[in-house]
């Protein structure tokens, strides 16, 4: 009986090797365009959902550009990743790798420029959910539940889109908030946008 | 700056020593004209270096190019090197307690853009006697075929379950060791060499990965005890020839039903030989013929926010010998299966950690259920502080038996 469940199993997983084989192999193709940008949104998306399925979280200002793009097509293997996440994952680690800026005072002044098009609630879900969470209680160790009663948000707007604009690293914690959530096409209208949307969401 | 400073401090002299002239002596019109003139030509020079010389907000542009330039940054072909190591402590009731080195693992990436990556981890560990022993363990030519295919070529950490191809370095696992029977000489095939394919695609919103490999699969090493042979262990840790030229196909799937879970089932069948005898001579082996080999695994993980949960089935079964060798007449089945949690700790760098492990060999001596209970330290998310306890139950008087506490500083770089 075990012997015929183990054959089965392995009829089974040869037939599907094969139909992978004709299905796959008919897509060759290189990228000419090295290396090739991917999505910013999608990369912190994939990053958060896949790399703390094995180990601790890597905090992006650990390596380089150059680095990330090794160590990142390492784990697409690991990982079991498709190239376009692969792709999107390095696009979000090289732009959130960037240190925290130290700003005196670190304050920046509230205006009330409207943001372009993009909702405050779409920008939070391309560029903060991955960390944050979509409740603000946080998905991966390492971020505040900003939810919490005189917790994050009770700073002051200003220091608060400081720290967003600037990046946030808290002392003695291993991920920093990189810059503008890693995004530089953010604007400051985007970022004041995106801030009143969290408080009004999570603030208690 | 500086520059308008000096042309002031030259006028200021030029000023002060012509007022002071008549009290001295009374240069003529002509040297006061030549004089005048060696000073026009040298505030041109020094309006020129004013007007070609950078501002500091251009200072600053520099800079910052200067500091974010990648030396590798336009380069096609990438080099990196990566990896962990470990050190530790022991104790436990049988043995006088140690400090011990575990290991250290350099890791090697060579990749030309995205068509190949040459990636090698070497294993190099302190006997206990003081001798250094270096061991290869994978070297690939990895293929980037397409989005969702890769053509691993090589000595590949074997895809059946998933703790020795993503969980065994020692900054990733989050225990001081790996769970009995997913070691070196365990139920769970470690390595091996040939060919495999590996990748991802979506099905629907589902996301897949997969593995299958073609291999030379392990050889078999029996034990003489009691008067008669017996299988003594499956030695899969990649042999660099295929001594039966009976090969081994395997391969795992794995499924993601929501993001956080992921599910997969392993499996591997093919033949394999015994080929030596465990500390004894290996030519009293004779007309040896290749067995069947079959291996089944299961496995799954799930993360939620700061607790992660994961569990892992082998189970790897040896037939029986139907040529008539002087080896083992019989077949033997070893299975193995551990689940393990892990929470961290609000906003603390604390992680606690607890596991389960019963390993079934068909020697006594082997089998083992263990309890791990253990904290975790993350200085860094790459360089982690462990401390566990282990209660071992096995064979009385075995090292299977014997409870044990171990603390370990792993590093990942």
């Amino acid at each position: 009986m075990k012997n015929l469940v183990f054959k089965s199993a392995n009829r089974v997983l040869g037939r599907a090797a094969l139909f992978l084989l004709a299905i796959l192999v008919t897509n060759v193709s290189y990228g000419f365009d090295f290396p090739e940008a991917g999505n910013f949104s999608d990369g912190s998306k994939a990053w958060s959902e896949n790399c703390a399925r094995c180990h601790n979280m890597r905090n992006p200002t650990d390596l380089r550009d150059d680095q990330w793009i090794t160590s990142v097509f390492h784990m697409r293997g690991r990982a079991g990743l498709t190239g376009q996440e692969t792709r999107d994952i390095l696009t979000f680690l090289q732009g959130s790798n960037a240190r925290v800026k130290r700003v005196e005072g670190g304050a920046v002044k509230l205006t009330e420029t409207a943001s372009d098009d993009i909702s405050a609630k779409h920008i939070y879900e391309s560029n903060c959910i991955a960390c944050h969470g979509a409740n603000g209680k946080s998905s991966i160790p390492g971020t505040p539940d900003l939810t919490a009663q005189n917790g994050r948000l009770a700073k002051s707007d200003a220091e608060l889109l400081g720290n967003i604009i600037n990046g946030f690293q808290t002392p003695g914690n291993s991920m920093q908030m990189p810059p503008r959530g890693g995004n530089a096409q953010l604007s400051d209208a985007d970022l004041v946008a995106v801030l009143k949307y969290v408080k009004a969401s999570f603030y208690k | 700056m500086k520059t308008r400073g000096k042309v002031k401090a030259a006028m200021l002299g030029f000023v002060v020593s012509a007022a002071s002239l008549p009290a001295l002596a009374a240069p003529s019109i002509e040297e006061l004209a030549e004089r005048l003139a060696g000073m026009q030509v040298e505030m041109d020079i020094l309006k020129q270096q004013l007007e070609n010389s950078a501002t500091k907000a251009e200072v600053q542009v520099v800079k910052k190019d200067v500091a974010t330039a990648g030396e590798w940054q336009q380069a096609d072909t990438l080099i990196h090197l990566a990896g962990y190591a470990d050190v530790g402590y022991t104790d436990s009731a049988s043995a006088d307690s140690s400090f011990n080195l575990g290991r250290f693992s350099p890791i090697f990436h060579f990749q030309y853009r995205d068509l190949v990556m040459l990636e090698s981890e070497l294993e190099i560990e302190l006997e206990e006697d003081g001798q250094t022993v270096t061991n290869l363990e994978y070297l690939t030519v990895d293929w980037f075929v397409n989005d969702y295919m890769m053509l691993v070529a090589g000595k590949f950490l074997s895809p059946v379950g998933q703790f020795r191809q993503n969980l065994h370095p020692s900054w990733v696992n989050k225990m001081t060791s790996a769970p009995p029977g997913f070691g070196h000489d365990g139920a769970a095939p470690v390595s091996d060499i040939g060919f495999q394919l590996r990748g991802a695609f979506p099905v629907g919103e589902v996301r897949t990965n997969y593995a299958v490999y073609i291999s030379n699969g392990p050889e078999l090493i029996s034990g003489f005890e009691d008067g008669e042979f017996e299988l003594d262990g499956v030695e899969a840790e990649g042999f660099n020839t295929d001594g039966d030229g009976e090969k081994v196909v395997g391969g795992r799937v794995g499924i993601f039903p929501f993001a956080g879970l992921e599910l997969g089932l392993s499996a591997a069948n093919g033949k394999a030989t015994v080929t030596s005898v465990e500390d004894g001579d290996n030519s009293v082996l004779g007309g040896e013929v290749a067995r069947d080999y079959d291996v089944i695994g299961a496995d799954f993980n799930w993360q939620f926010r700061k607790f992660s949960l994961r569990g892992e089935y082998v189970e790897t079964q040896v037939g029986a010998d139907i040529g008539g060798g002087s080896a083992a007449s019989d077949g033997a089945t070893w299975k193995t299966w551990y689940t393990q949690g892990a929470y961290r700790i609000g906003q603390t760098k604390f992680e606690l950690v607890a596991r389960y492990t019963d390993f079934d060999s068909p020697h006594s001596s082997q089998d083992q259920k263990q309890w791990v209970i253990g904290t975790n330290y993350l200085f860094s998310n790459s360089f982690i502080g462990k401390i566990n306890y282990e209660f071992n139950d096995g064979l009385s008087g075995s090292n299977a038996e014997q409870d044990r506490l171990q603390l370990q500083l792993a590093y990942g770089f």
